[in-house]
């Protein structure tokens, strides 16, 4: 039964979305799992499983596009799925070109989120 | 008996005559001498027998013998008395002055027998006359501005006529005061007062040296008798131009400075009487005034000249302003900057008509206002030439009083239209800036509020479809619906204290530690917005209260707000037109320890309705305004647990004022950083 439900990552430093996005995302029908930072992420056995990542872009220590670099670096090819809180649409198309699935700005409805995670599964 | 008494009478009588201070004789009816008294032989040094045969001729002064003649014939044939004035040679052949009178004595037939003739001595007298009629015409000549050299050839001409047989001549020196420079005496040798020219002026070189240095007169009575000149050749010089006596008298500035020298020469040796060597003194003091006067002349004119020359080179005229008379002169710059005609006389009608028409009311009320209180000013308007150009001056008047006691402005007007073209382009520059950065600090200051808010927004609407969709299971899933409906809450207190923590960012950062003094922080204001201020055409007018006590408070949170304040007042007057612009900035004590500050405009006032709407955020009256200035003021205000109020002025135009406590009990703090602070965690949280 587990094995059947895909492993979505959340990374993000706002305890806000790092405590509710999980919870959604077991209500949809995914696996979910938190983490504070990208390091956390890179330190945890979650790393190969992960079907999907939900990342911030701005937080401390390593942010975003560099979880995104290091992964590329090491051969992890997971779609990645970036939200902000930051209201500057343009760092959206530069996001797209390195290669994110879609980047979602906070507050975002539920209906971007699943069709966000939707292309990133396809995309596996 | 009778005979001897005749006898003795007719001797006392002729002691009598003979010793008369007077030259006495008696004259047969068409002149010749009958009788002379003893006074009159010694004068002419001749008997009366000699005497006899004369004529008016041998005795009279050529020059004076038309005049003696013509009133003697005049006598002789109208039998009345006779009366004249010359020069008589004396027996050494020295001319001197005598008043002539003469009475005919009468037989009973009316037929003349002799004429009494007396002489009186009036030498003394005529040559002062003399003297003094030609020291007129020579101060006459110094006032005239006759060039120096000329003046002092009239005054050795001066001497020479005072002083029979002499030779005069003026020696200066150079500005070291170590060599002859000017050599005047147009009856001296040429070739002496060439050689004197370019000779040092020492003590020991001549007697002119000698006279300079020690500042008395020197006599030299025979040149060739007197050994001080051997050594420097001067006694040489001397005598080959037939120069044997020299009497030397020092010509002294009025400040006891030596100038030079004037001597008077003769061929023949000898020494002056005292009378001459008053002469001289005199003659010397009239020189060294003629000399003075020059120097100070050239120096006039070339401070003059430098003055011009500044007043070009600064684009400064000067001018002055008889308030009473209203008489008004102008130097050649302020003609130029006026582009006037010089013949046309200067009035203040004349200067109006330059004067641009906006500025026309503002200036007429300065002069009004001037001419009650006599008071210093400084005022800038504009001009409008004729080609349509507007120049720009700034004047500087300082306020005097005549010798009647009347007020006189003396004062300095500048063309300062290039300075003012540059600070208006910097001052747009820095305006244009200051909104750019404005608008930069505002879009991220935007930014960061988005990014706090969006954050807990982002909760919330994820935990709001959570709990949705947990209630919506089957079964419902009350205990994750419940959690997820708690952290909505928390998400939304978290929002909502980013916007608290926001407004305490404006209303409560007052660090309430310096030590402001309101008018220095008021003065510092005005200064850095003089330009802006000057641009608006708007005349701001400080009235700080001598005895304002610092108050404890943040000065730059002040001073913007004073800022504020006096650009709301410009802006406010921007259409008023046909009056002055004018801000009236001042400070006083108010109740409670307090200090307030209020600023008064002219402007288009404040409808009472709106006086309190004013301080609403984005409320604005003004079509550039954001409106939250006023606002953010009495925020700062309000932080110093002061108060801004605004309201209408009696007359045109409304007041904003602001009054704080010296002493704020409670500073508040705040800081941008406290903007991001840690949620607060909520139990029962998965």
């Amino acid at each position: 039964m587990t094995s059947d439900r895909a492993l979505v990552s959340v990374v993000d430093d706002d305890e806000s979305l790092r405590e509710s996005l999980p919870d959604l995302l077991e209500a949809l029908g995914f696996v979910a799992r938190a983490f504070s930072s990208a390091e956390q992420f890179l330190a945890s056995d979650a790393l190969s499983q992960t079907r999907c990542l939900i990342l911030d872009i701005t937080m401390p220590g390593m942010s975003g596009p560099d979880l995104q670099e290091e992964l590329k670096r090491r051969g992890h090819a997971v779609p990645i799925v970036f939200v902000t809180a930051n209201g500057d649409a343009g760092i959206r198309p530069r996001l797209m070109h390195l290669g994110a699935v879609e980047c979602l700005f906070k507050p975002f409805s539920e209906a971007a989120l699943q069709a966000a995670l939707a292309a990133a599964l396809r995309v596996r | 008996m009778h005979e001897a008494h005749a006898r003795t009478q007719d001797a006392h009588f002729r002691a009598i005559f003979d010793d008369l201070p007077a030259l006495v004789c008696l004259l047969k009816p068409e002149g010749g001498v009958e009788l002379v008294n003893r006074c009159c032989m010694a004068f002419f040094g001749a008997t009366c027998e000699e005497m006899a045969t004369w004529t008016l001729a041998d005795v009279i002064h050529p020059d004076d013998l038309a005049a003696v003649a013509a009133a003697w014939e005049r006598a002789v044939a109208t039998g009345s008395t006779y009366e004249a004035e010359g020069r008589h040679r004396r027996a050494d052949g020295v001319y001197r002055w005598w008043h002539m009178t003469a009475r005919p004595l009468t037989h009973r037939s009316g037929r003349i027998l002799f004429w009494c003739l007396v002489q009186t001595d009036i030498d003394e007298r005529k040559r002062f006359e003399q003297l003094l009629a030609g020291e007129r015409c020579v101060l006459e000549m110094v006032a005239a501005d006759v060039p120096l050299p000329e003046v002092l050839d009239a005054l050795c001409a001066l001497v020479e006529e005072s002083v029979e047989g002499a030779h005069c001549g003026m020696l200066f020196a150079d500005a070291s005061g170590r060599t002859w420079r000017h050599a005047a005496g147009p009856g001296l040798p040429a070739g002496y007062r060439q050689a004197m020219e370019g000779r040092a002026a020492d003590a020991d070189a001549g007697p002119c040296g000698l006279a300079s240095r020690s500042g008395a007169p020197v006599v030299v009575h025979d040149v060739a008798a007197d050994a001080r000149w051997v050594p420097r050749g001067w006694q040489a010089l001397a005598l080959h131009h037939g120069l044997n006596a020299c009497w030397s008298v020092p010509i002294v500035s009025r400040g006891g400075a030596p100038l030079g020298a004037l001597a008077i020469y003769r061929h023949t040796p000898g020494s002056p009487e005292p009378a001459q060597l008053d002469l001289i003194g005199r003659v010397s003091h009239i020189a060294s005034i003629a000399v003075e006067r020059s120097q100070h002349d050239a120096a006039l004119r070339q401070s003059e000249a430098f003055l011009a020359q500044a007043q070009r080179i600064s684009s400064t005229g000067g001018f002055s302003w008889h308030t009473v008379t209203d008489k008004i002169t102008w130097s050649d710059q302020v003609y130029r900057i006026f582009d006037a005609d010089r013949a046309q006389p200067v009035t203040l009608e004349s200067i109006m008509a330059r004067l641009h028409p906006e500025d026309g009311p503002a200036f007429s009320e300065m002069l009004q206002l001037r001419r009650l209180d006599g008071g210093d000013f400084e005022h800038e308007h504009r001009l409008l030439m004729g080609d349509g150009s507007v120049k720009y001056v700034h004047v500087v008047a300082h306020a005097t009083r005549d010798r009647a006691g009347q007020l006189e402005y003396i004062a300095a007007v500048q063309d300062v239209t290039q300075r003012r073209r540059s600070e208006e382009a910097l001052g747009e520059a820095r305006l244009e800036l200051a909104h750019v950065s404005r608008i930069a600090a505002l879009n991220a200051m935007t930014a960061s509020i988005a990014h706090e808010v969006n954050q807990p927004l982002a909760g919330i609407v994820t935990n709001a479809g959570t709990c949705l969709r947990m209630l919506a299971a089957d079964p419902p899933n009350i205990e994750g619906a419940r959690a997820t409906a708690l952290r909505t809450v928390r998400d939304g207190n978290r929002a909502a204290d980013v916007i608290a923590r926001l407004r305490a960012l404006f209303s409560n950062r007052a660090t309430a530690s310096e030590s402001v003094d309101l008018n220095e922080a008021t003065r510092e204001v005005i200064a850095l917005m003089l330009a802006e201020l000057r641009r608006g055409r708007v005349v701001v007018r400080a009235e700080l209260a001598q005895d304002l006590p610092p108050v404890l408070s943040d000065r730059v949170q002040l001073q913007q707000v004073i800022m504020n304040l006096l650009l709301n007042a410009s802006d406010a007057m921007s259409a008023i037109e046909g009056r002055a612009r004018r801000v009236v900035v001042s400070t006083g004590r108010d109740h409670d320890d307090h200090v307030r500050l209020a600023v008064q405009d002219v402007g288009v006032g404040l409808e009472a309705a709106e006086v309190e709407r004013l301080f609403d955020p984005f409320y604005t009256t003004k079509s550039t305004g954001m409106g939250i200035g006023l606002s953010i003021s009495r925020s700062i205000i309000e932080s110093h647990n002061g108060r801004l109020w605004a309201e209408p002025n009696d007359g045109p135009g409304a007041t904003f004022a602001f009054s704080i406590p010296r002493n704020p009990r409670d500073p508040g703090r705040a800081s941008l950083g406290a903007l991001r602070s840690r949620t607060p965690r909520i139990a029962g949280n998965a």
